[in-house]
């Protein structure tokens, strides 16, 4: 019996540690497959607040392992400031991005140019 | 008798192992071994050629995750599809028609990856489940239109989790069961096992040095761990 719990016990900790994976190329994810689907399937504003909720967490969590924040997470988080317009907030989010990943620059410039003319 | 029998079987054996291709990642695909390897990827909406309606969601919000894992810059697929969408776009058929060397003057992708959904069936064997999932991907060169790496696969996931493991694996299946309606998972390993035959890319530790990495290209089947 004990032997049993142990495992129960030693399993439910591996699970839990399971929550910050962190993969190969050192990134941590959390949830962010689950709360964009949900924000796809039916985008709301409580959707798209678990959604940008979990994007903040990823950056924090990211932080807090001293790791490089996963590709696209800055840009969708500027993205969505953006689209609220709040552009100052948009491009600080992209500069991030960009100065983490130059591959980037091309397509947030633009995605700023017509942002902004968006809102004019 | 029993020599030719033991025989026969030794030949039948050694022929099922010669069947299956196999080979280095770098010998399957050896653009990937070049400058034309690319650093950036976008990946345009799926061609859905099953009959789950929602199988393009379900692959376009997970398939981020494992190409970027495998050390390419994604660009955001959630910002791209709402940019396609915008103009119209809303189905990678639509896609199809435009020169590669648009996503490069647009958007600043090195590589364009088109996937097609072509089987998405769901299977119920009382309490197990399993999804068969068709699969193929094609990444192509902005640059040069040549394709550099390309991954057909039908894939099986098995979502009634490991029996097998005792008390622990029947408590997990219970949870997997229970959220039977949830594919994000399923959707997850898809992309996964397809990024895992990709070579991989600058931002992962192993870039440049996985060319006798051994690629399988033949069809799996795969349990869902849960974690």
């Amino acid at each position: 019996m004990k032997i049993i719990i142990s495992c129960l016990v030693a399993s439910l900790v591996f699970l839990g540690g399971c929550a910050a994976t962190v993969t190969e190329a050192g990134y941590y994810w959390g949830d962010y497959s689950q709360t964009l689907y949900k924000y796809t399937l039916d985008p709301n504003e409580d959707t798209l607040a678990e959604h940008t909720e979990e994007l903040n967490n990823i950056i924090d969590k990211s932080r807090e392992l001293g790791l490089r924040v996963p590709p696209g997470i800055h840009a969708e988080l500027g993205y969505i400031r953006a689209r609220q317009g709040d552009n100052a907030q948009a491009t600080a989010y992209y500069e991030t991005e960009m100065s983490l990943y130059p591959e980037s620059r091309l397509f947030l410039e633009r995605l700023t140019a017509t942002t902004t003319k968006g809102s004019n | 008798m029993k020599k030719m029998l033991l025989l026969a079987i030794m030949a039948t054996t050694l022929s099922g192992c010669a069947a299956v291709p196999s080979g280095t990642k770098q010998t399957a695909f050896p653009a990937m071994y070049t400058d034309a390897k690319p650093v950036s990827m976008l990946i345009v909406p799926a061609i859905n050629e099953s009959t789950a309606a929602n199988a393009p969601d379900l692959l376009n919000v997970t398939v981020t995750q494992p190409f970027a894992n495998n050390g390419y810059y994604v660009m955001p697929v959630s910002i791209i599809s709402d940019i396609f969408k915008r103009e119209g776009i809303i189905e990678g058929n639509q896609v199809k028609g435009i020169p590669t060397s648009v996503f490069k003057t647009n958007f600043g992708a090195d590589s364009v990856m088109f996937v097609t959904i072509t089987e998405w069936d769901k299977n119920y064997i009382v309490i197990a489940g399993n999804v068969t999932v068709g699969m193929e991907y094609v990444l192509m060169s902005t640059t040069t239109n040549e394709v550099l790496w390309s991954y057909s696969q039908k894939i099986v996931v098995d979502t009634s989790g490991d029996s097998s493991a005792g008390i622990i694996g029947a408590i997990i299946s219970t949870a997997v069961a229970t959220a039977a309606t949830d594919y994000v998972p399923v959707a997850f390993k898809v992309n996964e096992t397809a990024a895992g035959a990709l070579p991989l890319g600058k931002y992962h530790p192993r870039a440049g040095q996985d060319g006798a990495d051994p690629v399988n290209l033949e069809a799996k089947e795969l349990a869902l761990s849960p974690n």
